[in-house]
């Protein structure tokens, strides 16, 4: 797979299988098309299939997407209550009280990804103090609040 | 004494008469609207939802949920996958189901369009007018991410926005290109079927200012542009294609005019279709209209914006 796809999903003690192929990339920024819409697919399009991710300064920024298809497969996951899935959204950390399961080790140093109790993605964090220890545990780095905040900026 | 030319003899009929009289723009556009057979009301919209399918597996669970948070909703009567949202504690569009991609806030009359195309998993088609995405999303929703949706804009800000609402809707099969509707051709690929939602004036319903700055140049200049976009994009249909033409604008020189002049100048005739609203009209101002426009659909602000939705498919002879 593309390096810092592979290396991102690594993070997670996680594997996906994408189709080289099929994955394009425009600029720092990456994409996984279908066959029918690689055939469309000329160099100067604005967005096409699946956004994956994009490098910047070296570091691989994932699209929402991917973290949707790691959630389905084996992953370092923290499932989060009702208000820890309100405050994580709006760009809070995790608190050990918020958390309802872990799956994975859940090392100090892990990236995990957080869900909700119906089991979909909220977005990732990085486990920062031992998950049975009070306090803040999990450091919010991307969450599907990003949404509303990158509409704030195209208004 | 040079004469004062308050009439230029090529401004239409209408400008000419804007200029003569001492209407406000209101005055001028409800009068037009009473000679088209309705009466001016202020119109109150309610928030509608409508449910991404492809991405819930049971509907009802999804407005149970939204339900419990707060939401009070009501099906809309006319639409597959549209609710009204009749009371919120919060914002519709900042739920977590919302940013998911379960469910798209779009008015209700905006969501019949995509709805009226036949058949659409593994066609391909061209979403012409995209930006911000509501209804390349709802294609995407039909088509089961089939297929491929090739989704054109001009503003590359609202393309921006309509990437966001593709990766927050999980559509997998459209391809964004910032390109004028008019250039499709540059592309060099024919279309199965073509969403044709162009620019138009809009209507008061959405715009409280709508009166003050819309005048009747507008609405012709936006004419203009639409009859362009229907010459260029009716080129890359194929022989056996759909397309869906709408506008939010209640003015009959960018519906039904245009699909008039369509059906004398680009070969194209109207389907029938069965959706919310009224007959397409057939007589304007005097003028008498191919019966076939009646196969349109006109929708009168109330329960929804004012619209205009239409299907055309290429004649027999052409």
């Amino acid at each position: 797979m593309i390096k810092p796809i592979d290396d991102f999903v690594s993070l997670f003690g996680a594997s996906i299988s994408l189709e080289e192929s099929l994955i394009v990339k425009k600029r720092n920024r990456y994409f996984l098309l279908s066959a029918s819409l690689k055939k469309l697919t000329l160099k100067d399009f604005f967005y096409a299939g699946t956004y994956l991710g994009k490098v910047k300064n070296g570091r691989f920024f994932p699209g929402f997407e991917l973290l949707r298809m790691m959630a389905e497969k084996k992953a370092n996951k923290v499932v989060v209550n009702e208000k820890t899935e309100w405050l994580f959204i709006c760009g809070r950390d995790v608190f050990k009280r918020g958390i309802v399961k872990v799956i994975g080790p859940g090392r100090k140093g892990d990236h995990v990804l957080v869900l909700n109790c119906y089991g979909e993605c909220l977005g990732f964090g990085r486990v920062i103090s031992d998950l049975d220890k009070e306090g803040v545990v999990i450091k919010n780095i991307l969450d599907i609040g990003d949404f509303l905040r990158r509409e704030a900026r195209t208004l | 004494m040079k004469p004062l030319h308050l009439i230029s003899p090529t401004s239409s009929f209408y400008e000419q008469l804007s200029k003569l009289s001492l209407m406000s723009s209101k005055e001028f556009f409800t009068d037009r609207y009473r000679k088209l057979g309705w009466k001016y009301h202020t119109v109150e919209l309610k928030k509608t939802i409508r449910i991404n399918s492809a991405n819930v597996k049971k509907p009802p669970d999804l407005v149970k949920r939204l339900q419990d948070l707060g939401l009070v909703l009501t099906k809309v009567p006319f639409l597959k996958n549209g609710y009204w949202v009749e009371e919120s504690r919060f914002s519709a569009g900042a739920t977590t189901g919302y940013l998911s991609g379960l469910y798209s806030i779009q008015e209700a009359a905006a969501q019949i369009p995509a709805t009226l195309f036949t058949e659409l998993k593994d066609k391909t088609v061209l979403d012409a007018c995209a930006a911000p995405g509501g209804k390349t999303t709802q294609l995407a929703d039909l088509m089961r991410n089939t297929g491929a949706i090739v989704a054109l804009d001009v503003n590359r800000q609202r393309l921006t926005a309509l990437s966001n609402q593709l990766e927050r809707c999980q559509v997998k099969n459209t391809i964004v290109y910032q390109l004028d509707a008019r250039r499709v051709s540059q592309l060099e690929t024919s279309y199965d079927r073509i969403l044709l939602d162009v620019p138009c004036s809009g209507n008061f319903a959405t715009d409280r200012n709508w009166f003050k700055r819309r005048t009747i140049k507008d609405v012709e200049r936006n004419a203009a542009l639409q009859r362009e976009i229907l010459t260029e994009t009716v080129k890359m249909l194929e022989d056996d294609g759909e397309i869906i033409y709408s506008t939010c604008s209640l003015e009959p020189e960018e519906n039904e005019l245009n699909i008039d002049w369509a059906i004398r100048n680009l070969d194209m005739r109207v389907e029938e279709i069965s959706c919310h609203g009224q007959e397409g009209l057939t007589e304007v101002f005097g003028k008498h209209l191919d019966g076939s426009v009646g196969n349109c659909m006109r929708i009168w602000p109330g329960q929804t914006q004012g619209f205009f939705v239409c299907k055309l498919l290429k004649s027999e002879s052409a």
